[in-house]
This record gives structure tokens, C-alpha cells and sequence, in this order.
């Protein structure tokens, strides 16, 4: 009998389904690795076995019964511990309190039994002691820890919930090798105690050294589940692809590439927060591609060039001229636009009318003080039509259009003043179909008149369908450029999943 | 990089100092206007001095522990003074009705308490459950609460009766009584440190969402957080109701942003998270000790609300250059 069992288990966000039909079976006693593209509903399927997201259909039966998992809390109940791809960790308390928030030892009159709490927590700590590093311990408050240590933490939380299913979301991204071993090693310890691991990984070699077996899961669907020992690593990425590896199709045939190519933007290994070393250059009228798993530094690079994010060392040549990326407002007045997928955050100025949303860029590179609407209005009107905007009227609030039609009102404000290089930062990301093809006909279109475009999409399909060249990236770094036919789905996976 | 003026023991030692006690800063801020304070004023440094300051600002230092825990989960409470008017004239209109014995002075505190705490969770309830912006949805409250307050006591100065202010500014074995008071609190505040609610609020004002995903009930301890808050603003109504003998339905109002403030010249985090009890209560101090150095220096009345202001505007740079350069 399975530990643990998921049957049919779905959950819709709006209109958005992020997992169709989630079929799991694990055993105990066994790491189960969990695979499958961005998007396709490994994190959706682990946070509802967690309890931090409710399903919407579906069963989950833990030793044969059937249960409701109604929050983190009953999780932890029913025996089921997560590790957080986005930690959980709380900055100002301890490393000790960290690990022993959720379940804090008292005394019988009720008061923080710190004795047991940091005898409890050195254990953990003790577990990674030998290559934690320098400035870790027990009493270090976790926002002075580094990265791979915070990530450390995190495991440590994780182990110390002693639950019979741990679900590890991404756990190594941070680590070092040494680090990563010995979480394997003590991985394999708790295999031997009988104890369910769900383990998933951005690592096709970390996944064949500790993983039983594998389940794959492919646009929100379970597609099968085999023994680690009987299959291998392109079998798996096959299994990933399933029947999509039709060759790109080239209908954005390559621009540029016959006539000189001059440079609009060049990268000469830029690093900072999240990334390191990356070069490229992209062409005018080039559309290059960003792929690989979400969160491997795709957007961390596209933000420091915009120089919202800083740049810790490398050179950013622009135009020609070299190019020191210092705050947005400069990116834009020498010509370069940026458009996130992330509309709340980046790109919508939440209730005020259509023409206030079109406008900023255009105030700026203009150096308006004044203007008159009328005068505004006929300068926004082609930029709107340009991408089929559906809107009521210019003064009616950006809120009451649709999320698609909200992104075209965004990147309309580029297209007033045309820039020299389009950053796109997953500009898709939650908007209907028909307004996506709006968007690439257009920037198709944009690149035959002679833009340098570069497009990070966590939809291979768009970025198969449009880029000219893909760069795919892994752990901050680029692994693989993808030109031509080599631009398929199962190239993309198996590069996106190389060893770091 | 650490301030050399400072004796280290090791590189860094300001910065580990600063940030295990928050309210260092502050703790030298006060120090300093206690030092200019007896320089104006040489009694003020006096017993009897610093009796009648802590008389007077003990009701804010209590007010500014209440706000505290709030602002541990990253929340606000912007009817904390309201609390305070409304439990001043319940027990004020308690005691007169009861006739003023020494039996209805400890009923009509168990009313109060009951009072604040009442007001505490509905205003937990209402920001957390119900989840409205805090500053908003408290503002809202802190209306409500003054209704109420004008209800029960629509004019103010009704007197308190002479059994509760006699005790208040009296002395026991000639010690004065809020010596005793502020022994009780110290004591309190030590049990409440070690209870896990402290922690918990703490790391809910750190990261709302990774408490959450840790097991912790957030919603809980949000509520929690404020009637703990309604508890010590209806302690912080005592103080007032001791210190100025009479009810007053309006009398906490303006108290509600002082007590703001002193969480923040304590060195405590508006956002949540990161912050301690001593240094509100410090904070409180510093404001204390600045009005009365105001009034010490000589300066004309219509300029003392101006000068006042600058001061605490100073008070509060100072401490954040301060720990910025030693957290730096």
C-alpha cells in the first residue's frame, strides 16, 4: 500500500488551470522525484499536499484512507513536512527559532522552553555543521545568513517537522556541492527510516543520484511514473516533451542574419544578484529568445540591464556606446523599454484613467510639462490600435479592462517614442489567448521594422514559436544557445535541466 | 565601519550590540535630555522630579507597550487613544455610580480591563478576520470608540473618586505608588517576553505568508496581538484616569500617534518583525523628557508645540542615523 496517493487531484487560479489532473503515488521508504516543464503544476501539486493551496477536486488518501488536507497546519498533522522553494523563513529571528517556529516547546507554565528549543534545533544544526560555513549558528539571525544558508535553514525546518512525508521543492538551488551531498547523504538516512521523500530538482544528475523513482508531470497532467534504475535522463526529457517536439516553426524567420548584423545591445559578462557572466548580443531587428526553468536569472538580467536591479561587474554596450545601468529612469532615455509580466507590480498605475497609463514614457522622453489631452489622445490612439486594444474611452480607469488588454495599454506606452531595445520579462504571464497573439504579431512586427527584442517567456511554446535565438538558462548562468533547428522543446528541457 | 567614539571589544561588536538591543540608541537619546533636563532644571533630576515625570508619562509608556505588540506583527493600531478615553470614562462613571468605595474602585478596573480588552479583539477581528487595512479599518474603530465614549460620559469632569487618585499619587512605606506600578509592569513584561505570543507575533510581522506556510495560526495571532494591545491601552486609562483625577471622553486622542512614535524612537520596525518593549518605553521617555525640557528652557508658550515637534523630529533621526550606521 502506498504512504501517500493523489487521485485526480485539480486546481483552477481564475481561468488559469493550473493542475488538470494530478496522479501521485508515493511509498515509503523511497525518494520520488517530481518533473516537468515551468507551469506544469509540480509546485501547485506539492503546496496542496502541504495544505498552503486547496484543491479543487480530487483525492488524497494517506495510508489507504482518505483525507482533507484543510491548511498548513492540518499538513503537519496528517505527517506531511514541506520544504518552500521561496522559504519560510521569518529575517530577524534566530536560526534556532526558525527551526522551531511552528511547533515552539513551553514549559508547564506556559512560557518558551528555551533549554529544549536550542536543544532541539542544535540537532538540525548539527546535521550540516560541516559545511554550513563560516558565520553559521545556532543563534545567528537569518537575515546575516547567505543564500545557501537561509536554504540551509530551510531544510533544517523541514526535517525538524519529523514527519513521515517530507515534500523538498527546489532544496539545492542555492547549495554547493558539498552542501548537496551531504543533504544526500542524510536524504538516504531518512529513506532508511522508513520515511516518504517528494523531491523535486532543477538538476537532471541530482535527480538520477537520489532519486527511486520519478513521476512526470506535463501541462497540469500526470503522464507516468517510472523506476530511476530502469530509465534514463533522455527518456525522461522525452517523456517531459511528449508528442510536442514538432520543430519550431520559423514563420519569425530570422531577420537579420543576412544582412551586417549591427548590435543594439551587447552584454559583456555581466553578474549581479542572481546571475554571473552572462554575455549575448542582440541584433537590430533580432527577437532573442530566454528560456529555461523560472527563476534561473532570466529575469534578474533583463531588470539589471533596465538598472532596476545593480550590476556587480561585467559591461553593457548600448547603441555603441558603453553603458552604465543606474536607475530605469536613464535605461529609458537611452532608448531601452521594459515590460514585466508582473503588471501590479511593474507596469499598471492602479485606478487612474487609460490616457495617464499610456502616457509616462512619453512625458519623459518628450520632457513634457504640459500638454493638452486632445493633443495626448492623438498621439496614443495608433499606439493603441496597433495592438486591437479593447478600451471604453481613454478616461475610463485602466482597472476595468481585462488583464490582456491592461498588458496592451502597458506596452502601448513604449510605442509612442519607439526605443531601440524591447525587454520583455514574461510579458504573457495571465493574459487570454487572443490578446497573446495580438501581442506577438506585433512584436514580430516591431522586430521587422528594426527593434532588438529580447523575450524571456516561461512558455516554451511562445518562445519556440518567436525567438530567433533561445539562451537557455540554468543556476544564473546561460547553459546553451538554441539557433535554428535546434530549437525544440526537448533541446530546451534537456538544457534547461543540465547539471550546473 | 563601527562608530569609533564607541568602546568595541571586536569589529562589529556596536553592530551585534545594536542590533540584540534595539533600543540602545534611544536608551542614549533619553539619557542625554535627562543630563540637559537637570541642567535647566536641577530638580527635575531630583526624586520628586522624576516621581512626577514617571506620574505623568506613565499612561504613555503604557500606551506604547500596547501599540508595541501590534507592531510586532506589522499592524497598527490607530485607536489605541481611543481605547484609553473610553475606558477612563467607563470606570470613572463605574466608581461614581458605586458610590466611590474601595470595592467599586476594583470593580470598575475589572470593567475597564474587560472594556479594553472587548475593544482590543474587535479590532483584531476586524483587521486580521475580516482583513480591512489596519490604518484605515483602526481609524475607523478609534471613531467608533470615541462615539461610545461620548456616550457614556457626553461632558467632560466628572471626578474620579479620591480612594483611586489618592492611591495613585500616593506613597506606601514612602515609596510613591508608580514605583510600585512600574516593579508590577517590569515583571509583566518579562513573563510576556517569554511566552511564545511574543515570538509568534514577531514572525508573523516578518513574513505574513512564510508563517503562515510554517503552521502558525496568523489570524490568531493577529488577534491575539491586538487585545493584548486593548489590555495595556486600558492600564495606559488607569495611569490617566490616576493622574488627572476626572473622566474625560476626549482625553486619549491625542495620545494615539505619541504612542506611535515612541515604538519608533524605541527603534522597533513600523513594517513589523523586529523591535522590543524597553525601547518603546524608552520612546515614550524621550517624548516625556522633551516636552518638559521645552518647558525648562524657558520657551514662550506659543512656541513650545513648535519646538516640541523639531524635537522629536531630531530625537528620531538621531536614533535611525544612529543604528543605520551600526546595523550598516
Amino acid at each position: 500500500m502506498s504512504k501517500i496517493e493523489l487521485r485526480g487531484v485539480s486546481k483552477a487560479y481564475g481561468a488559469t488551470l493550473a493542475l488538470r489532473r494530478g496522479d501521485l503515488s508515493i511509498d515509503a521508504g523511497e525518494v520520488h522525484v517530481l518533473i516537468g516543464s515551468n507551469g506544469s503544476g509540480k509546485s501547485t501539486l506539492c503546496k496542496i499536499l502541504a495544505g498552503s493551496v486547496r484543491p479543487d477536486g480530487g483525492e488524497i488518501l494517506i495510508d489507504g484512507k482518505p483525507v482533507t488536507i484543510t491548511g498548513p497546519r492540518s499538513a503537519r498533522d496528517h505527517g506531511i513536512g514541506i520544504f518552500y522553494q521561496e522559504l519560510s523563513l521569518a529575517g530577524h529571528r534566530t536560526v534556532s527559532e526558525n527551526i522551531c517556529l511552528s511547533d515552539m516547546p513551553v514549559t508547564r507554565a506556559g512560557f518558551v522552553d528555551r533549554d529544549a528549543l536550542e536543544a532541539r534545533a542544535a540537532r538540525y544544526v548539527a546535521l550540516f555543521a560541516s559545511v554550513a560555513g563560516d558565520g553559521f549558528s545556532a543563534d545567528t539571525t537569518v537575515e546575516n545568513l547567505r543564500a545557501d544558508q537561509r536554504q540551509l535553514v530551510e531544510i533544517m525546518k523541514a526535517l525538524a517537522t519529523e514527519a513521515p512525508v517530507i515534500i523538498f521543492d527546489e532544496p539545492t538551488s542555492a547549495l554547493d556541492r558539498a552542501q548537496v551531498d551531504r543533504f544526500f547523504e542524510i536524504l538516504r538516512d531518512l529513506k532508511a527510516e522508513g520515511r516518504s521523500i517528494i523531491f523535486i530538482s532543477h538538476r537532471m544528475d541530482e535527480i538520477f543520484a537520489i532519486g527511486d523513482r520519478v513521476t512526470v508531470i506535463r501541462d497540469g497532467e500526470t503522464v507516468g511514473t517510472e523506476r530511476i534504475a530502469d530509465t534514463n535522463p533522455a527518456a525522461v526529457i522525452r517523456l517531459m516533451v511528449g508528442t510536442q517536439d514538432e520543430l519550431a516553426p520559423t514563420n519569425g524567420a530570422p531577420h537579420a542574419t543576412a544582412v551586417a548584423r549591427t548590435f543594439v545591445l551587447t552584454l559583456q559578462n555581466l553578474s549581479g544578484k542572481g546571475f554571473a557572466n552572462v554575455s549575448f548580443e542582440v541584433a537590430k531587428g533580432e527577437i532573442l529568445g530566454f528560456g529555461g526553468l523560472h527563476g534561473q536569472g532570466q529575469s534578474s538580467v533583463l531588470r539589471a540591464i533596465f538598472g532596476v536591479n545593480p550590476v556587480a561587474s561585467g559591461e553593457i554596450v548600448l547603441g555603441g556606446k558603453t553603458y552604465a545601468a543606474s536607475n530605469p529612469r536613464e535605461a529609458i532615455r537611452r532608448g531601452l523599454a521594459y515590460v514585466s509580466g508582473d503588471r501590479g507590480r511593474d507596469g499598471v498605475i492602479s485606478g487612474r484613467p487609460i490616457l495617464e497609463n499610456v502616457t509616462p514614457i512619453h512625458y519623459l522622453r518628450q520632457k513634457l510639462r504640459l500638454a493638452r489631452p486632445a493633443a495626448l489622445a492623438d498621439r496614443v490612439r495608433p499606439a493603441l490600435e496597433a495592438l486591437h486594444t479593447k478600451f471604453g474611452g481613454l478616461g475610463h480607469p485602466i482597472n476595468s479592462l481585462s488583464g490582456g488588454n491592461q498588458q496592451k495599454i502597458v506596452i502601448a506606452r513604449w510605442l509612442i517614442d519607439r526605443p531601440d531595445v524591447l525587454l520583455l520579462d514574461d510579458p504573457t504571464k495571465g493574459i487570454d489567448l487572443s490578446a497573446k497573439t495580438d501581442l506577438f504579431a506585433l512584436i514580430r512586427k516591431l522586430a521587422a521594422e528594426g527593434m532588438g527584442i529580447v523575450l524571456y517567456s516561461s512558455e516554451d511554446a511562445e518562445l519556440l514559436n518567436n525567438a530567433d535565438r533561445i539562451l537557455v538558462f540554468n543556476g544564473g548562468s546561460v547553459r546553451r544557445e538554441l539557433t535554428g533547428a535546434d530549437r525544440t522543446r526537448y533541446n530546451l528541457y534537456q538544457a534547461a535541466y543540465e547539471a550546473a | 565601519m563601527t562608530d569609533a567614539t564607541l568602546p568595541t571589544t571586536r569589529p562589529g561588536g556596536l553592530k551585534r550590540l545594536v542590533e540584540r538591543y534595539p533600543f540602545l540608541p534611544a536608551l542614549v537619546i533619553a539619557l542625554v535630555l535627562l543630563a540637559l533636563n537637570g541642567f535647566y532644571q536641577p530638580r527635575s533630576v531630583s526624586f520628586i522630579g522624576i516621581t512626577g515625570l514617571t506620574k505623568t508619562y506613565l499612561a504613555l509608556m503604557m500606551l506604547a507597550i500596547a501599540q508595541t505588540y501590534v507592531v510586532y506583527a506589522g499592524d497598527i493600531d490607530l485607536s489605541a487613544g481611543a481605547i484609553v478615553s473610553l475606558v477612563n470614562v467607563v470606570i470613572v462613571v463605574m466608581m461614581e455610580k458605586m458610590g466611590g468605595s474601595g470595592f467599586s474602585v476594583v470593580a470598575a478596573l475589572g470593567l475597564g480591563l474587560a472594556t479594553g480588552l472587548a475593544c482590543g479583539i474587535v479590532n483584531g477581528v476586524v483587521v486580521a478576520a475580516l482583513r480591512l487595512q489596519a490604518i484605515v479599518a483602526t481609524f475607523a474603530t478609534s471613531i467608533f470608540f470615541t462615539g461610545l465614549a461620548l456616550y457614556v460620559m457626553p461632558v467632560a469632569g466628572t471626578p474620579a473618586p479620591a480612594a483611586f487618585w489618592r492611591t495613585y499619587g500616593g506613597r506606601f512605606f514612602e515609596i510613591p505608588f508608580v514605583f510600585y506600578a512600574v516593579v508590577v509592569l517590569a515583571i509583566m513584561l518579562y513573563v510576556l517576553a517569554r511566552t511564545r505570543l511574543s515570538t509568534q507575533l514577531l514572525a508573523v510581522g516578518d513574513d505574513a505568508q512564510a508563517a503562515f506556510q510554517s503552521g502558525l495560526p496568523v489570524t490568531r495571532i493577529r488577534i491575539q496581538g491586538y487585545a493584548l494591545c486593548g489590555l495595556f491601552a486600558a492600564l495606559a486609562a488607569f495611569c490617566v484616569t490616576g493622574d488627572t483625577a476626572s473622566g474625560d471622553p476626549l482625553v486619549g486622542g491625542k495620545m494615539t500617534l505619541f504612542s506611535v512614535a515612541a515604538v519608533v524612537l524605541g527603534g522597533s520596525a513600523l513594517s513589523g518583525g523586529y523591535g522590543t518593549v524597553i525601547g518603546s518605553i524608552i520612546g515614550a521617555l524621550i517624548i516625556g523628557l522633551i516636552n518638559s525640557l521645552v518647558f525648562f528652557v524657558g520657551t514662550p508658550s506659543e512656541w513650545q508645540n513648535l519646538v516640541q515637534g523639531l524635537a522629536i523630529l531630531l530625537a528620531l533621526m538621531a536614533g535611525i542615523l544612529v543604528g543605520r550606521r551600526a546595523r550598516a
